[in-house]
């Protein structure tokens, strides 16, 4: 390879006080023999910038080796131009700030860095960014107060946008409502609605088409280059748009579960949804008989933050409740009016519409539990309400009772349809009985989901977004909210979390923000959210393919399809770099240009290891660099010392890591190899969603490798880490080399 | 299982509680934040969170039964901390009053005293039954020297005021029993009579003023107010029984002993209540909560002892036109005082005797009880 490489030391941030910059030097130019190798004692400065300059342009240098601080640090100042191989070693975060000064064991650490670096820049590519024609239009599911919010946002910031209904009119839930819970200073009086002029304006922007009836037959491709067929009516239609919204908003709570609470035992008891309908069509009246209602109950979580119904708080409720209230005593204020509740969630600013309707003299409200909605003598109803703050239980005659159910994502299950899917097709098959019932019993389970179908994409993965235990697409709602697992693809508003109909407006314009991030980055090639701005994506080398599929199950955002043999075809758009589809390809025919398994092997052969008797034991740290590498970042930048006998390689996302790396450390005397990743499970926090999970799954396999090796399991350990405890983080390293010392050194030493 | 309570919101109690100073009543969202800061809450009991839902409710006899409403002394405690702004102390002060409506005998007289419009009406009585005597007496002419038995004699007030303290004590009669029975329905267990005593004296001594915090400035206007007018009832019924008998003649010479005690006393009254009306003056906030009620009572005590030193002082100077007029305002004070006394504010006095005596008794803050009937 023509490649001319060239190695930069940085004497600055006091790495050239802590180490021998010349020794470090000497193993560039000795070992490596690098063509070019210099240090600067401020290598990000303008000076040291130019040297590097001048190497590009006049000495043919095409690879650089920035031996300075953290590659999380001054990334725009090493940023040379596109198609230059750039490598980082981090001599000041990892070895100078955190280890002693003029000391062997500081300085082995900066040497083997620097080893591994160069050994990683010899392997690398330069980079070729992705370059198809990118559609920037949006297509937006749902044309409900998300949707059409979303779609007006994308639209005045210059986007074409798609909107679909499958109702035939727009609106969604909003558009059955007269009033609203305010959501503008002083916060107290009810609002008109607003969905109407949202309507009138959405369907009247020249940069809006609206299809409403319409449902989308399939959806194909990937990010920049999705095609939707939609089909309302006549015959199917195709649209090529480059990222989707989906605001498929949420559906009340099936009330007829709810009899505990009188639904269905009494016409007088109505959920708030027909409440809404009742309030808009005239005077309130019982609907048994007509007469007016003179008391109004409302029964607060019916349904939600309960075990047996919703788990969660449905978030909309409370003000829904409020508002009502605000409307019975706004046409009467003699009409008394209860609400029953567990507790009154009103966030923020809200608290002053709760004040407000608290503060009227016939509103009436009591913490408790409902415990039956009785028919009482022919005269009204009775509610039956225990552990109350009257300090007793209770009865309240009513004329009418409200049930505030709570809320029902209009989310598909992935999952749940994949499975059915595949179900149906062995009930087809016919092969075997056993397997023919098995099946049976399982579509018979699944089958509430047949047609719950909404992108209908089609994905190896499945037709829809997988989904969360409550329904709700899959996302890490704290630290990414709108992304799901499908690339390209942004949940917005009820569909996403319960929400009200302020926040959901929110939810829009960040999931278009979202949206139109995606078409921008895939217009260049980049990776969106984690690596945003990452020009790399996985190659396959597919003569070697077995067809395996494992690939194209563990990538977690289904960027790989496969034809009819199984071999995996991969969509790059679809594609966020994580590398899982590298650590699971058992043929290691998974690569990137900049991050491979050969180069990590590479790092690892480039440690070196010392003798048995010369006491210094060596343990390999695969971290995560979206949480774990950072942290030990910041324990660095704290001063705080560690034993400087790790030596920690940065990975993409743990499961990128190939098993073949721990039996090549452990092979090459390495005494311990110390794993760790992002936290996993319900809560999980791993920036590629099931990352960490399928990693310490791959492990299982590596007992097997020990056991073959003949090495205590002990050697191995998995850490779930967050960055918050970064503080921790030198004392696991500490305890985990005294572990490792306890054993004794690794018998493969000098093999 | 027991009866569970049916519960029908009187809106017509809300309404008054809300339009006679307690406007707040609503804001009151249960947090008991009043029940942390309040020195009367313990063990659990939730005094005064659970009057304030009560009267929120509309639960009248709930809200009125309950001792808790007369064991506060209004420190202002829970108000300063609510963080609704309800203002709880002022609520149980409203509620003191609707109780006091609503036990009163004839509940005409207890309607009447609560209400500002019908000030005149209480008025009327004594201006006419006063204004009679002085008529009927003046026939006459007056001579040197003035003394007020000329024109109102004693031989009428005496048994006019006899009359007067009879009825008063009938209506505190069948008030108490109405509460008592209002308490044992709600399950307060307390006997009242074998801890009257050692009540009697933790009021006098005002151990419970002593601990208020937020509204600590009353303390000493209360005491004086108090012990002042102690010392009236005191020379007043002796003297009055000392006439009766011969024993005694007015007017009494200045430095008789009576005399002297009386004049202190009067002072000190006069002291105390200019001090309560100047704190609820002072700030703002306090004089606009301020109720009719309150301010009725105390006015009209002030009232009578100002009137009653200036009587004596205008006696000395022997102006006719003026002391008589000033006498003749005095005595419809007194008058008023007295008649109006078990439907004023007067009657807190013998409500918080009785609700404090029973709470000593069952050796338990009236709460506890409350609550075990609850529980039972």
């Amino acid at each position: 390879m023509g490649k001319k490489l060239g190695v930069y030391i940085c004497g600055g941030c006091s790495i050239g006080e802590s180490l021998d910059v010349a020794r470090l030097m000497s193993v560039a130019q000795k070992e490596y023999q690098t063509p070019v190798c210099r240090t600067h004692p401020f290598l990000c400065g303008d000076e040291g910038l130019a040297i590097i300059r001048k190497d590009l342009a006049e000495n043919g240098v095409d690879s650089v080796v920035i031996a300075a601080c953290s590659p999380r640090m001054k990334s725009a100042a090493f940023n040379f131009n596109s198609g230059m191989i750039v490598e980082r070693v981090n001599l000041r975060e990892h070895v100078a700030w955190c280890h002693k000064e003029r000391d062997e064991d500081t300085q082995m650490l900066a040497e083997d860095y620097l080893r591994m670096g160069i050994s990683k820049a010899q392997k690398m590519e330069a980079l070729e960014p992705l370059a198809e024609g990118i559609s920037k239009a949006l297509l937006v599911v749902g044309g409900g107060i998300t949707g059409i919010t979303a779609a007006l946002e994308a639209a005045e910031a210059d986007y074409d946008v798609v909107l679909v209904e499958k109702e035939p009119r727009l609106g969604g839930s909003l558009a059955g409502l007269q009033k609203l819970a305010p959501t503008h200073s002083p916060y107290t009086e009810l609002e008109d609605n607003l969905v109407f002029a949202k309507i009138q304006e959405v369907s009247r922007h020249p940069k809006v088409k609206v299809f409403t009836s319409t449902r989308i037959v399939k959806t194909e491709g990937q990010p920049g280059i999705f095609d939707v067929t939609l089909q309302n009516g006549g015959a199917p239609f195709v649209q090529r748009v480059g990222a989707i919204v989906l605001a498929t908003g949420a559906k009340p709570y099936d009330a007829s579960k709810l009899a505990h609470l009188g639904y269905g035992a009494s016409p007088d008891v109505v959920t708030g949804e027909q409440f809404e309908a009742m309030a808009a069509a005239g005077p309130l009246t019982r609907p048994s008989d007509g007469k007016p209602a003179r008391s109004v109950l409302f029964v607060q979580c019916a349904g939600s933050r309960d075990p047996n119904h919703l788990p969660y708080c449905s978030a909309f409720c409370c003000m829904a409740t409020l508002k009502q209230v605000d409307l019975v005593h706004q046409r009467s204020p003699e009409t008394k009016t209860y609400i029953i509740y567990r507790d009154i969630i009103t966030t923020g600013q809200y608290e002053r519409y709760y004040a407000k309707v608290q503060n009227h003299p016939a509103t009436f409200l009591l913490k408790g539990e409902v415990t039956g909605v009785r028919n009482h003598n022919g005269s009204g109803l009775q509610v039956e309400v225990k552990d109350t703050l009257l300090g007793e239980a209770v009865r309240i005659p009513a004329d009418l009772v409200v049930l505030a159910t709570g809320l029902v994502p209009n989310a598909a299950d992935n999952d749940a349809l994949r499975i059915l899917r595949d179900a149906q097709a062995t009930v087809r098959k016919n092969e075997s009985a056993t397997q023919r019932a098995e099946a049976e019993k399982t579509v018979a389970k699944l089958q509430c989901h047949a047609g719950t179908e909404i992108l209908n994409l089609t994905y190896r993965q499945g037709s829809d977004l997988p989904v969360l235990q409550d329904g709700f697409p899959n996302s890490n709602f704290v630290c990414f909210p709108y992304e799901t697992l499908r690339t390209g693809i942004y949940a917005a508003g009820a569909v996403r979390a319960p929400m009200d109909y302020a926040r959901a407006q929110e939810d829009a314009a960040g999931a278009a923000m979202k949206a139109i991030q995606c078409v921008e980055m895939a217009t260049r090639g980049q990776a969106v959210h984690p690596r945003a701005g990452d020009l790399s994506y996985p190659s396959f080398f597919l003569q070697r393919c077995t067809q395996c599929k494992r690939c194209t199950e563990e990538c977690p955002f289904g960027s790989l399809d496969e034809d009819e043999k199984g071999t995996p075809k991969f969509n790059p758009y679809r594609c966020r770099r994580c590398g899982v589809c590298m650590g699971a390809c058992p043929e290691r025919i998974i690569s990137f240009k900049n991050y491979s398994v050969d180069m990590i092997a590479g790092m690892i052969k480039a440690i070196q290891v010392p003798e048995e008797d010369e006491g210094k034991p060596r343990a390999l740290l695969f971290m995560c660099e979206n949480d774990a590498y950072p942290a030990l970042d910041l324990a660095g930048m704290n001063h705080v010392t560690y034993d400087p006998n790790v030596r920690v390689i940065p990975l993409r996302c743990l499961g990128s890591l190939n098993i073949v790396w721990i039996a090549d450390a452990l092979s090459r005397g390495i005494d311990g190899v110390m794993l760790m990743g992002c936290k996993y499970g319900e809560d999980y926090q791993c920036h590629f969603a099931k990352g960490s999970e399928i990693a310490n799954r791959r492990l299982e396999n590596v007992k097997e490798t020990l056991q073959r090796l003949q090495l205590e399991p002990e050697r191995i350990e998995v850490w779930q880490f967050s960055i918050d405890e970064y503080g921790k983080l030198p004392q696991m390293i500490d305890k985990f080399m005294n572990r490792v010392r306890e054993l004794g050194p690794n018998p493969y030493k000098g093999f | 299982m027991a009866e569970t309570l049916l519960v029908e919101p009187d809106s017509a109690f809300i309404n008054d509680v809300m339009a006679s100073g307690g406007a707040d009543l609503k804001k009151c969202f249960q947090c008991a934040t009043c029940t942390s800061v309040c020195d009367l809450s313990e063990d659990g009991l939730t005094f005064p969170r659970r009057v304030m839902i009560a009267a929120q409710w509309g639960l009248k006899d709930k809200a009125l039964a309950d001792p808790g409403i007369w064991l506060c002394h209004n420190c202002g405690d829970c108000t300063v901390n609510c963080p609704r702004g309800a203002k709880p102390s002022n609520i149980m002060g409203v509620l003191r009053k609707e109780a006091i409506k609503a036990f009163s005998f004839p509940k005409i007289a207890g309607t009447m005293v609560s209400e500002a419009k019908y000030l005149a009406v209480l008025f009327l009585l004594p201006i006419l039954i006063f204004g009679t005597i002085a008529a009927i007496e003046l026939r006459h002419p007056l001579v040197r020297p003035y003394i007020y038995a000329e024109v109102f004699p004693a031989s009428i007030l005496e048994p006019l005021f006899y009359a007067v303290s009879a009825l008063a004590v009938l209506g505190f009669a069948v008030g108490v029993t109405r509460f008592v029975r209002a308490m044992r329905a709600a399950g307060v267990e307390g006997r009242i009579l074998p801890a009257l005593a050692p009540t009697l004296v933790e009021i006098i001594t005002h151990r419970r003023f002593m601990k208020c915090t937020a509204n600590k400035d009353r303390y000493l206007g209360h005491l004086l107010t108090l012990c002042g007018f102690v010392g009236l009832a005191i020379t007043g019924t002796s003297v009055g029984i000392g006439t009766m008998l011969d024993l005694m003649h007015t007017p009494l010479p200045f430095l008789s002993g009576w005399k002297l005690f009386a004049n202190l006393s009067a002072g000190v009254v006069l002291v105390g209540t200019v001090l309560l009306i100047g704190d609820r003056m002072k700030s703002p906030e306090k004089w606009n909560d301020t109720t009719y009620f309150d301010g009725f009572f105390i006015v009209v005590l002030a009232g009578v002892v100002a009137t009653g030193i200036l009587s004596e002082l205008l006696r000395v100077a022997q102006s006719a036109g003026l002391m008589y007029s000033v006498y003749f305002i005095h005595l419809v004070l007194i008058f008023s005082l007295f008649l109006y006394a078990p439907y004023s504010k007067f009657a807190h006095f013998v409500y918080r005797t009785v609700a404090m005596a029973a709470a000593r008794d069952a050796q338990l803050k009236a709460g506890a009880v409350t609550t075990q009937s609850v529980n039972a």
